[in-house]
């Protein structure tokens, strides 16, 4: 039986390691639990490392890359939960409780929900390396589409193992086109490397930029950065249509600050879509 | 707008005393007054009933969008982002996606004045009080009659009426506190709290998220449920809680250093073999942090 990743890039491009696909960056391990249910799984695992070049001012992984790490593996759970369907993600909720982390983080997903047009996993997070504490939590919804002419097959119970580390890591703004600036809009390129299976955006990529754009947009604000800047913690992010085009365009509004944290919309635009509005969340940015 | 008959006289829309308008084929708003029955431990307004608020505007907005299906809410999610400055809070609705098996909306919660004016602070409009987002899956019309009349024209203004509230919001609702530590909340399933489907309404889901995670976070920190304030909710919403009790249980994440905390809470229905009806994250930080940053 052949084995096509859903996740893995239209055109694999490995002869640079600095353009590895998405779901390859965070070096995410996954592996399916056997199930006496034919064809439903019992739920996934993941396991991933906390690199330096990862890591954000809070000291653990950037919250954009465990959103990333989060949307890989609840929409993996998903599309397995729905054979031959596949699906696409519509909304991640998520907390991050503690953004110091040893690592590797420890992934638990259980499907919850399966419905004839919507799955909805809950994805448990902790920190192996410190005694397994318990850093975050989330809700992925996806709805179920027909894959088309796209081939899914899998040996069952899937695993697939942890990427090799980076001999020349990129920080993730690089490896995700995030071009460099400050103030309340943020601006991503649409390299082919950032492309899902279906050939738009990929999720992980949003919560990557959303990170980055409500960050900055934090910190134009007095008085909301600590010592070691800011830092993303929880998010709110609906996936509204697809980002097909480029460039992709985060416009932030800072909604508040209290005790600490800073509450900024962030609306995502594909300008080259007609600056359709594709995404649309919160995140809360705390002062590190 | 008229809901065949829902809520009915007795409610708890109705003691929330919620006004709303639609103001255009794709937005709303609803309004309620903010009293001392419906506030946290800061004062303001207990992110549980801004749930309410923003379900309301939300399904108003969904009804009239989707008419003649009907919808369920799918997620919902609010974040409480400034301070309630009253005397009312309105949650001000709109479309952001319509698509073929969901609806997405958000919403802006701001201090408003009884006539709706948005209250100013030094001759600004006040920062919001909360921000809400909310999916509704598209239930397809199968009856021919609609159970919802459309009003012919906008902006169409409607309310809830009742007799107000005489104690705080969650012993109105009747919430129990069984096992603090743990989470543990239940509620018995009654017509006073019912959705249009005959099922524990989205807002009062809301409260009991509310309650049984800031019950698990106060103990967390040494204390009890009052000694935090509940910021955020991010609900899923997975079954209807129609026999109950509702009941409830909290897992508490690893406290952050900035002394905001988590915790994941589920809710079940007791009566009906215990059915996981929805799945939420609570954040909540200290109330000593808030209390002064409201009027």
């Amino acid at each position: 039986m052949s084995t096509v990743r859903p996740d893995a890039p239209a055109e694999p491009d490995v002869d640079n390691e600095r353009r590895r696909h998405v779901s390859d960056y965070f070096r995410l391990e996954r592996w399916e639990l056997p199930s006496d249910d034919a064809g439903q799984p019992a739920g996934v695992r993941g396991r991933a490392p906390v690199d330096d070049h990862t890591r954000g001012p809070g000291g653990g992984l950037r919250t954009g890359g465990l959103l990333t790490n989060l949307d890989s593996l609840g929409g993996f759970t998903s599309g397995l939960a729905v054979l031959p369907q596949w699906i696409v993600t519509t909304s991640l909720l998520a907390t991050v409780s503690e953004l110091r982390h040893v690592g590797p983080l420890g992934f638990r997903v259980d499907v919850v929900r399966r419905g004839r047009s919507s799955v909805v996993t809950a994805i448990d997070v902790v920190d192996e390396g410190a005694g397994a504490r318990h850093v975050a939590a989330a809700t992925l919804t996806c709805a179920v589409l027909d894959p088309g002419s796209m081939a899914l097959a899998f040996e069952r119970p899937v695993v697939v193992p942890m990427p090799p580390p980076q001999s020349d890591p990129v920080g993730p703004e690089a490896f995700f086109s995030i071009e460099p600036g400050a103030g309340p809009v943020t601006r991503l390129l649409l390299d082919d490397r950032l492309r899902n299976p279906w050939g738009i955006l990929h999720g992980g990529a949003v919560a990557m930029l959303a990170d980055e754009a409500a960050c900055r947009a934090a910190c134009a604000v007095p008085g909301t950065t600590g010592p070691n800047g800011v830092a993303a913690a929880d998010a709110v992010l609906h996936y509204l249509r697809p980002v097909k085009v480029g460039p992709v365009e985060a416009r932030c509004t800072v909604l508040g600050t209290a005790a600490g944290r800073t509450v900024v919309r962030v609306a995502i635009h594909d300008v080259g879509s007609d600056d359709r509005m594709t995404n649309l969340g919160t995140m809360t940015v705390l002062a590190v | 707008m008229a809901f065949g008959g829902y809520p009915p006289p007795e409610h708890l829309l109705g003691d929330l005393g919620m006004e709303a308008e639609l103001t255009t084929a794709e937005t709303a708003w609803v309004r309620t007054r903010a009293t001392p029955f419906v506030a946290a431990a800061d004062g303001a307004v207990r992110a549980g009933v801004l749930a309410t608020l923003v379900d309301i505007v939300g399904g108003a907005i969904a009804a009239r969008v989707l008419h003649p299906d009907w919808m369920a809410t799918a997620d919902l999610t609010v974040q409480r982002v400034g301070p309630v400055l009253g005397p009312f809070v309105e949650a001000r609705g709109s479309v952001l996606r319509r698509g073929r098996t969901t609806l997405v909306i958000e919403a802006l919660v701001v201090a408003v004045h009884e006539d709706g004016r948005t209250v100013e602070v030094d001759g600004r409009p006040a920062d919001p009080v909360a921000w809400a987002s909310m999916t509704f899956a598209v239930l397809p019309a199968r009856d021919p009659a609609p159970k919802v009349t459309m009003p012919a024209g906008l902006p169409s203004r409607w309310a809830f009426s009742g007799g107000g509230l005489q104690v705080p919001i969650h012993d109105t609702v009747g919430i129990e506190v069984v096992d603090g530590a743990a989470g543990h909340v239940s509620v018995p399933v009654r017509p006073y709290l019912h959705n249009s489907f005959g099922a524990v309404q989205g807002g009062v889901i809301g409260m009991l998220v509310e309650a049984a995670g800031a019950e698990a976070l106060g103990a967390a920190y040494g204390g009890v449920g009052s000694d935090v304030v509940v910021t955020d909710l991010q609900i899923a919403y997975l079954a209807l809680g129609r026999i109950g009790p509702v009941v409830s249980s909290a897992r508490v994440l690893e406290p952050g250093a900035d002394g905001r905390g988590s915790a994941v809470v589920e809710l079940r229905d007791a009566g009906a073999d215990d059915r996981l009806m929805t799945v939420a994250n609570v954040v909540a930080v200290p109330a000593a942090t808030l209390v002064g940053t409201t009027a």
